[in-house]
This record gives C-alpha cells, sequence and structure tokens, in this order.
C-alpha cells in the first residue's frame, strides 16, 4: 500500500475545487489539494452576482474561506501545481512540480483554464516551426538543438528541465520565477541558462524559427522556442489519461451530469468542463464531483 | 466507409499517401504526446463521415522518423493534407473539429 495513498485528489483549489474537497472530506474521504490560490480566476476578481452574497465580495476572501471551511474536514492543501498524471490499475499516480508522487483513487480536475500563446508577432507564423506549446509533445525534435522555453512558473521550469536530455543549450526566459524552492534549486543548479527579468517580444525567422527577441534587447538565437505559460493545463494533464476533450475548441472536458469524464475514477468540474465561467457552476458542480468521486473510492476501496 | 484510419510508417509512406489515387490526410502522432490523444478521436470520426472520398491516415513519429523529417515536422499533432503527392495544407496542434474537416473539404 503506498503511504500517500489518498481516496480523492483535486487539482486546482478555485471554487469548483474547494467546494468537491468540502464535500469530499465531510464524507470521510481522505482528500488532498493541489494547487496555488492566486491561480484561480476567482482571485483578483469582484463578485457580485453569486447568490446569497449581497454585497460584492472580493475572490481572494471567499477562496481563504473556503479553504478554512475545507481543513475543519480535514483535507488536506499542497501549494504546488502538478506537472504529470498517469493511471495505473485502478489509481491515479500524481507528480508535483517539486517531484514528489501522490496516488489517489480518484481525481477531480479542476485547475480551471488559461491562455496558453504569447500572442507576439512571430508566433502564429512559425507555429510547428519551431513554435510549440508543448515539451513533451516536441523535445525529440529538437536533439542536439538550442531552444528556448518562455514562462515563469512549474510548466516552463519543469519543461526546460525536460528538455536538457534532448537539446544542446536551454535557455529559460521569465519575469520572475515562480515555483516551489525545491523546484528553484533544481532548476539553478542544472545546465538550464535563465535570463530573468524580461520576455518574449517577438519571435524571428522566415521559414522557421531563428531567434527570439527580447524586451531588454537582446536577441538569443535559437531553433525552438516553447511557450509553457503557467501550470500545466489540461490538455497536458488529462490528454494522456485518454480523457475527451470537446471537439469543437480541446479546451473542455467532456463531463455528464455526476461530472463524470469518460475515464472511471475521474471528474472534471468548473470551468474546464465549459462555458458559463461563473463561481456559482464551478461550485455547484465541485459540490456534484465531489459527492461522486468520494461514493466512487469508497466502492473502490472496499472491492 | 473506408477501411478506417490507416496506419502509416517510413516503408509504406510513399506507396499509401504520396502515390495514393485519392487525397490522403495524414496525422503525425507519437503516444506520449497528450494532445494527439485528444484529436485521435476526431480523426476517426471524419473518417467515418468522408472516408470513401478521403484517405485517413497516422503516422507514428517515435516509429518512422524518416516521413515527419522529409516534411520539417516539428511539433505533433501535425496533420497534412496530401493530394497527387503534393501537400496541400497543414495544421498544427490539438486544432477543432471544424478546422480539420476544413482540409477535408478543401478536396472534396
Amino acid at each position: 500500500m503506498p503511504d500517500k495513498l489518498y481516496d480523492v485528489a483535486i487539482i486546482g483549489c478555485g471554487p469548483a475545487g474547494l467546494q468537491a474537497a468540502i464535500h469530499a472530506a465531510s464524507k470521510k474521504s481522505k482528500v488532498i489539494v493541489f494547487g496555488k490560490a492566486r491561480k484561480s480566476g476567482l482571485y483578483k476578481a469582484h463578485i457580485a452576482n453569486y447568490c446569497c452574497y449581497e454585497k460584492v465580495v472580493l475572490g481572494k476572501e471567499i477562496l481563504e474561506v473556503g479553504r478554512k471551511q475545507a481543513e475543519t474536514f480535514d483535507a488536506i492543501f499542497l501549494e504546488e501545481d502538478i506537472v504529470r498524471t498517469r493511471k495505473e490499475n485502478d489509481l491515479f499516480s500524481l507528480n508535483t512540480e517539486s517531484g514528489e508522487n501522490f496516488t489517489s483513487r480518484t481525481l477531480i480536475l479542476s485547475m480551471g483554464v488559461a491562455r496558453n500563446k504569447l500572442r507576439v508577432k512571430g508566433e502564429k507564423e512559425l507555429v510547428g516551426r519551431g513554435v510549440s506549446y508543448c515539451v513533451d509533445c516536441d523535445a525529440n525534435f529538437y536533439r542536439g538543438l538550442e531552444v528556448a522555453v518562455v514562462g515563469n512558473e512549474s510548466a516552463a521550469a519543469t519543461g526546460a528541465m525536460t528538455l536538457l536530455s534532448f537539446a544542446k543549450t536551454v535557455y529559460l526566459i521569465c519575469r520572475k520565477l515562480m515555483v516551489t524552492d525545491m523546484l528553484y534549486k533544481d532548476l539553478r543548479s542544472s545546465r538550464v541558462k535563465v535570463i530573468e527579468d524580461t520576455w518574449v517580444k517577438e519571435i524571428i525567422g522566415t521559414n522557421e524559427v531563428e531567434g527570439v527577441f527580447l524586451k531588454n534587447g537582446e536577441t538569443v538565437k535559437v531553433d525552438g522556442i516553447f511557450v509553457e505559460l503557467g501550470a500545466k493545463g489540461a490538455l497536458e494533464l488529462a490528454a494522456n489519461l485518454g480523457v475527451i476533450f470537446d471537439a469543437e475548441s480541446f479546451s473542455f472536458i467532456e463531463t455528464n451530469k455526476k461530472q463524470e469524464t469518460n475515464i472511471p475514477g475521474l471528474y472534471a468540474a468548473g470551468d474546464i468542463s465549459g462555458k458559463p465561467w461563473q463561481i456559482a457552476k464551478a461550485v455547484g458542480e465541485g459540490c456534484v464531483a465531489g459527492i461522486n468521486a468520494s461514493e466512487y473510492a469508497k466502492k473502490l476501496a472496499s472491492s | 466507409m473506408g477501411q478506417g484510419v490507416l496506419d502509416i510508417d517510413d516503408n509504406n509512406f510513399e506507396s499509401e499517401i504520396l502515390k495514393a489515387d485519392k487525397p490522403a490526410l495524414l496525422d503525425f502522432w507519437a503516444p506520449w504526446c497528450g494532445p494527439c490523444k485528444a484529436i485521435a478521436p476526431v480523426m476517426d470520426e471524419l473518417q467515418e463521415t468522408y472516408g470513401d472520398s478521403i484517405i485517413f491516415a497516422r503516422c507514428n513519429v517515435d516509429n518512422s522518423p524518416n516521413a515527419p523529417a522529409q516534411y520539417g515536422i516539428r511539433a505533433i499533432p501535425t496533420i497534412i493534407l496530401f493530394q497527387n503527392g503534393n501537400v496541400v495544407d497543414q495544421v498544427v496542434g490539438a486544432v477543432p473539429k471544424s478546422h480539420i474537416e476544413g482540409l477535408v473539404k478543401k478536396v472534396l
């Protein structure tokens, strides 16, 4: 029996994840929640359309209260991004940005949706010609070449380290690194060349990427640039589990009314399962996912 | 109905795609690639609809490096539409179904 086995693991600590945690933990399931509150779309929002809150409330406050509520039911919170998921036999295996491994009987995906494009000149034109959005997919095409990763968080930092096994030189371009101390230490002691306090202004190249022009005036010659903003999203974390996405945008995970995906034990709730992107919908779906995941985990544990 | 999505490798790429008597939509993918898995069902669906007029195929870049290298592929999934041995158009990444269908309609 693994020592870090949970009944319900939740990725994302926005309103969907928190409500799921509250319901699952109150049903005595062993619950762990991964993610960083400031990453929730709610964090900086002012909420005026949420039932029973008459005055405008700050999203940040709602998130803090929700976490405390979940913690009173013994849910555990870990302020780390998940960088890899796998399903082995009946259990989900999760790797954090610090390299720890956790196992859970069920998994609720509630990490929301985030933009992944840089929106700079040259980006759209050179997609597939040196511009990539997926280190895990495309690292192999850059054996012996020079590459840059752009991003401030776990996806960029872990992506840059993955690329070290393939590329000759790896640059990490970031404004300011926002990763766990452990990941920061690993990155700094690696061969990744970190270029801080700047950002990509333009991707240069005619038929393929030749380099990046930075806001600090510097030009870095590279054969490829990997755009890895924020934490890993649904496509990176869930698609390898075989989850079905909406065919029209590949942004949303398909669920039924029980918030179940097509993979047994895997649930999705909140923005990640489609519009409207509202706190009320997220909370409702989180509740449903939390209750159903908890029941599923109990059945699995007793089988 | 066609014959399902055809598996292409470096050995049959020329005969099945370049020298095919019909246009061919070839999806370059790999088993470790999440977005590739996400679009696989879309290719299956489109094959069911348009499989009579167009060849739907996939090439695992892990096992067959030559074909992708020949077309300068540096990101997967990349879907290339071939007709008479030439590239008509291509898309990169997990693009919407309607976008892939748009490619198909170019050669119908």
